[in-house]
C-alpha cells in the first residue's frame, strides 16, 4: 500500500497540469473542429500555431500586454488559415497538400524569426485564483487556480456547441461540411461559409498557439509547439466532431501525459526518449482506436472535398 | 395584378457551344395551375426549368414576374422572386434532421430553436398534406418521403412557383398518387406549379396545361381539357418525330439513316480480326467455350451485406436463356447490392451465384468477352461512362478488347465502329468526339446500351434502363431488349412496374433485402399486388 502513495499524491499536481497543459490543444482542437464541420480540412494546425505563438510573443514582448500578444497570435494563425482558404477555395489546390506546407512553412518561419529572441522572457498570463471556487478541496486547486485564459477554455466549448446547433451560420456550416450542393441550392454561399470557418477556426488555433507562449513557458524556445498542433487534428477525428467529445479527448490525453512526467520523477524507470514520443505515439493510438468505428465516424461526408465551381 | 401572368418567359434561347438547348420560348406560368412541360429527351426541358430556377443564364430573351422584367443571376436571385425547384437529385443533408434540412437558408434571427423549427415544419407538413416526421433524420427516409422534405423546403421560404423535375421517377405508385395529391392541394392554396414529366398517364391526371417542347422549342401548348386520351397526348408530343423526320439529321450534322448505322456495324464488327477468327456472335473469346447450358444466371440462398446498408439476403432465383425476369422494388432494397454481386462488383458472404454455369469466381476470374455478361447501370454517369472522355473512348470501357490487337488498341476501327453506332441508335450529338457529359441521359444511355449489347452477352444485368427516359426511347431500349433475349437470359432491375410488365416473364419482388415473391407475369392475381409488395405490406404466401 505505501509503494503506491508517492503516486497517488503526483495525482493532484498532475491534474493541475493537465489542466492548464490541455488548454492550448483544446483551442486549437476546437478551431480544426470548426473549419473540418465546414468540410475544410487544415492540417496547417502545428504551423499556425508555431506563428501564433511568436506573434503573441512579440506582441507581448514589445508592448507588454499579454492581451495585446493574445490578439496578436489569434488574427496571425487566421493570416495563415487564410492562406490556406486561398489555396483551397480559390485555387482549388490541395487541402492535404496546402495543409502540410503550412505546416512545414509555419515551423519554420516562426524559428527563424523568434531565433533573436531564444530564452527571453515575458510577463504573460499567471495565475489567478477565482474567489471562493479556488478553495474548494481538491477540485478548487485543479480548477479554479489557473489562469484567466484556461477560464476562457472552459466557456469556449459550450460556446462553440451553441453556435454549431443554435445558431443559423452553424447549421449552415455543418451542412456546407456534408453537402455544398445543399447548401448553394438554399441560397446560401458554401464558399462564404467556409471562409468564415476557416477564419474563426484559424482564430482559435492562434489562441492555443498564443496559450503556449503566453502562459505555459512565457518565454521564447525552439519548436515550442512540439507535436500539439498534430495531437489537435488527431483528437478531432477522436471527438467523433464534436465539442463535447474534444474536451472529453483533450484532458484524457493531457492527463495521461501530465501523469507520465510526474510518474518519471518519481523515478519509475520510463526513458525520457519515450516521454518525448508520447504525443505521437498517442496520436497513432487515437487515430487507431477512432477508426475501429469504421464508416459511422461522425466525419463530415464532404471534408477535404475542393467546392465544385457552380454547375 | 391579374392582367399579368405569375412568370412569363419571352424569346428565352441557351447554347452550350454549338448546341441549341433553348430556342425562342415563351411560356407563361400562372398562380393556381399545374403546368405539365411534356418532351423527350433533351428536348430542352431541364435548361429551361434551370434557366428559370437561376441556375443558368439565358443567352436571350427575358424573364417577367408580375409584369416585372427580372435578371436572376443565381438560384438566390430566383428564391427572392418566389421560384424553387425540386431537383431530381435531391438537395439534402442526410445526417441532419428533417427540420433543419427544411429551415436551411431560411431567413431569420441569427439564433435558432430546434423546438420551433419543429413545431413550424409540423404545421406546414399538416397544411399541405405532405406527411413526414420533422425530427427524423433524412438519411433514414424514404426516396417519397425526402421529396416531401424538398418541398417543404420551398413552402417554407414561401416559394409561389414549384418546378418538379421528373418527381415519379424515384416514387412508388403510392407515393406517386400522394405527391399528385399534394400538388392539386398547393395548387388550390394558390402556388403555381411546374412539372416536368414524359410519362402520359401522369400528365393527363394532373396537370391543367400542358407545353410540349421539343428540340429546344415549344411545339404545342394546350389546355388539359382539349387532349381527351393518352393516344392523342403522345401524338402531339412526338408530333413529327414518330415518323422519320429529315430534320433529325439536321441537328445532328450527320446525315445516316438508321438502317444504314445497323449495317455500318455489322460491317466494322465483321472486319475484327476477333471476329474473323472467331466468328461475331459465334463462340466465347480466347477460346474457351462456355458451357451452353440453359442456366444463364443462378442464385441460391445469395446473401450480402452492404457496406452501411441492408444489402440482401436468401435471394434465390434463376433465368434461363431466352427470359427475362425483372426484379421490382422500391430504391434501396437491396438491388443496388445484389447487382453489384451479380456483375462481380462485391463479394457475397453466403450462398451460390452460378452464370452461364460457372461459379461465379471461376466466371470473373476469366471473364469472357464476348458472349458473357452485359451490364447495363442505373448510375450512367458514374459506373456506367466517364463524363470527361470522348463518346469513342466511353465506347472503348467495356468494348476494348474487341478492338484490341496484341495488346494495341484499333481507335480507327473503334471511331468507325461508335460512328456507326451513333447513326444506328440515333444519339444526338452524333460527334464521336464529344463529351459524355455533353449527352443528355437519354441519349448517353442509347450509347451505353448499344455498348453493352454489341459484345452479344449471354447474361444481361440492366438496371433501371428506361428510367428517365422519354417515350421514343424507353420503347427503342425495350425493343433492343427484347431482341437480345432470343440469345441470353435477362435480369431487369426496375421500380417501374409497367416496365417489368411490359418485358418480363418472371416478375420478383424486393423488399429490405428478401424477395416477397416470386411469380409468372401472366398471374393477374399476383401482379395486381406489386404495389402493396413493394411497401412490403402484402404477405408472401
Amino acid at each position: 500500500m505505501e509503494d503506491f502513495l508517492p503516486y497517488l499524491a503526483v495525482l493532484l499536481p498532475a491534474m493541475t497540469a493537465a489542466i492548464s497543459t490541455g488548454a492550448p490543444i483544446l483551442y486549437a482542437t476546437l478551431g480544426e473542429l470548426v473549419m473540418e464541420r465546414g468540410g475544410v480540412l487544415n492540417l496547417g494546425v502545428e504551423g499556425m500555431m508555431m506563428v501564433g505563438a511568436l506573434a503573441a510573443f512579440l506582441g507581448c514582448y514589445h508592448t507588454g500586454s499579454p492581451w495585446f500578444g493574445l490578439l496578436c497570435g489569434g488574427f496571425s494563425a487566421m493570416l495563415m488559415s487564410m492562406l490556406h482558404g486561398a489555396i483551397c477555395l480559390i485555387f482549388q489546390g490541395s487541402q492535404v497538400v496546402s495543409g502540410l506546407a503550412l505546416t512545414i512553412f509555419g515551423t519554420g518561419l516562426a524559428n527563424y524569426l523568434g531565433t533573436p529572441y531564444i530564452q527571453m522572457k515575458i510577463q504573460g498570463f499567471t495565475a489567478l485564483d477565482v474567489p471562493l471556487l479556488s478553495s474548494i478541496p481538491v477540485l478548487g486547486p485543479i480548477f479554479f487556480q489557473q489562469d484567466v485564459l484556461v477560464y476562457l477554455s472552459y466557456i469556449l466549448p459550450f460556446l462553440l456547441w451553441w453556435l454549431l446547433m443554435r445558431t443559423r451560420f452553424g447549421l449552415a456550416l455543418r451542412a456546407t461540411g456534408e453537402n455544398p450542393a445543399a447548401v448553394r441550392a438554399a441560397g446560401i454561399s458554401p464558399g462564404a461559409v467556409r471562409w468564415a470557418a476557416l477564419m474563426l477556426g484559424g482564430f482559435l488555433v492562434g489562441l492555443g498557439g498564443a496559450y503556449l507562449a503566453l502562459a505555459s513557458m512565457r518565454m521564447w524556445v525552439d519548436n515550442l509547439v512540439s507535436g500539439r498542433g498534430w495531437i489537435a487534428v488527431a483528437l478531432v477525428i477522436f471527438a467523433f466532431w464534436r465539442p463535447g467529445r474534444a474536451v472529453f479527448g483533450v484532458y484524457l490525453f493531457s492527463g495521461i501525459t501530465a501523469y507520465l512526467f510526474r510518474a518519471q520523477a518519481l523515478g519509475v524507470g520510463i526513458p525520457t526518449a519515450f516521454l518525448s514520443m508520447l504525443p505521437y505515439l498517442m496520436t497513432l493510438a487515437v487515430l487507431l482506436a477512432s477508426s475501429l468505428r469504421g464508416k459511422d465516424s461522425g466525419a463530415p461526408a464532404d471534408l477535404a472535398n475542393n467546392l465544385r465551381p457552380e454547375d | 395584378m391579374e392582367d399579368f401572368p405569375l412568370i412569363r418567359l419571352e424569346g428565352i434561347s441557351k447554347y452550350f457551344g454549338k448546341v441549341r438547348a433553348n430556342s425562342h420560348i415563351d411560356l407563361d406560368i400562372r398562380a393556381g395551375r399545374i403546368k405539365a412541360l411534356l418532351g423527350e429527351n433533351g428536348a430542352g426541358k431541364s435548361t429551361l426549368m434551370s434557366i428559370l430556377a437561376g441556375r443558368l443564364e439565358p443567352d436571350t430573351g427575358r424573364i417577367s414576374v408580375e409584369g416585372q422584367i427580372r435578371r436572376f443571376r443565381s438560384p438566390k436571385d430566383a428564391h427572392l422572386a418566389g421560384i424553387g425547384m425540386v431537383y431530381q437529385h435531391f438537395m439534402l443533408v442526410d445526417t441532419m434532421s428533417v427540420a433543419e434540412n427544411v429551415l436551411l437558408g431560411h431567413e431569420g434571427g441569427f439564433m435558432i430553436s430546434p423546438a420551433q423549427m419543429r413545431e413550424r415544419v409540423r404545421k406546414l407538413a399538416e397544411r399541405y398534406g405532405l406527411a413526414v416526421d420533422p425530427t427524423a433524420s433524412v438519411g433514414s427516409l424514404s426516396m417519397g418521403e425526402r421529396q416531401r422534405v424538398e418541398i417543404l423546403k420551398l413552402l417554407c421560404r414561401e416559394c409561389r412557383v414549384l418546378i418538379f423535375d421528373e418527381p415519379t421517377a424515384v416514387l412508388t405508385p403510392v407515393e406517386s398518387e400522394q405527391l399528385f395529391t399534394a400538388m392539386r392541394r398547393m395548387a388550390a392554396q394558390g402556388k403555381a406549379i411546374v412539372f416536368i414529366s414524359h410519362k402520359l398517364p401522369e400528365v393527363l391526371s394532373v396537370a391543367d396545361e400542358v407545353a410540349i417542347l421539343r428540340r429546344g422549342e415549344v411545339v404545342d401548348a394546350f389546355e388539359r381539357s382539349q387532349v381527351p386520351d393518352e393516344a392523342e397526348l403522345a401524338r402531339r408530343m412526338l408530333g413529327r418525330s414518330l415518323f422519320k423526320e429529315p430534320g433529325q439529321a439536321a441537328f445532328t450534322g450527320e446525315t445516316e439513316e438508321s438502317g444504314q448505322g445497323a449495317r455500318d456495324l455489322q460491317q466494322v464488327m465483321s472486319e475484327l480480326p476477333i471476329a474473323r477468327i472467331r466468328g461475331w456472335g459465334g463462340r466465347a473469346g480466347r477460346g474457351r467455350r462456355i458451357a451452353q447450358a440453359d442456366s444463364v444466371l443462378s442464385l441460391d440462398g445469395l446473401s450480402c451485406r452492404g457496406a452501411g446498408t441492408a444489402g440482401f439476403s436468401k435471394v434465390s432465383f434463376a433465368i434461363a436463356k431466352g427470359q427475362i425476369l425483372a426484379l421490382v422494388g422500391v430504391a434501396g432494397n437491396g438491388q443496388k447490392e445484389l447487382v453489384e454481386v451479380i456483375c462481380g462488383l462485391r463479394r457475397p458472404d453466403a450462398g451460390s451465384l452460378k452464370l452461364l454455369g460457372q461459379d461465379y469466381r471461376e466466371f470473373f476470374s476469366d471473364l469472357p468477352e464476348q458472349n458473357g455478361l452485359g451490364y447495363i447501370p442505373e448510375d450512367r454517369r458514374g459506373v456506367a461512362s466517364c463524363p470527361e472522355l470522348s463518346l469513342v473512348d466511353n465506347f472503348l470501357l467495356t468494348a476494348r478488347k474487341l478492338f484490341s490487337h496484341r495488346g494495341l488498341l484499333d481507335r480507327k476501327r473503334a471511331l468507325r465502329a461508335t460512328r456507326a453506332l451513333i447513326a444506328d441508335h440515333n444519339i444526338i450529338p452524333g460527334n464521336p468526339q464529344a463529351r459524355g457529359r455533353e449527352l443528355s441521359g437519354g441519349n448517353l444511355q442509347k450509347l451505353i446500351v448499344g455498348r453493352e449489347l454489341l459484345r452479344n452477352p449471354r447474361c444481361i444485368v440492366a438496371e433501371n434502363p428506361t428510367q428517365g427516359l422519354d417515350v421514343a426511347a424507353t420503347e427503342e431500349v425495350w425493343r433492343r431488349l427484347r431482341v437480345a433475349r432470343e440469345s441470353s437470359g435477362i435480369l431487369l432491375v426496375t421500380g417501374d412496374i409497367a416496365e417489368a410488365l411490359a418485358l418480363a416473364d418472371y416478375i420478383a419482388v424486393i423488399y429490405r433485402g428478401k424477395l416477397v415473391d416470386l411469380f409468372s407475369a401472366a398471374n393477374q392475381e399476383k401482379v395486381d399486388q406489386i404495389g402493396l409488395m413493394m411497401a412490403g405490406s402484402a404477405s408472401a404466401d
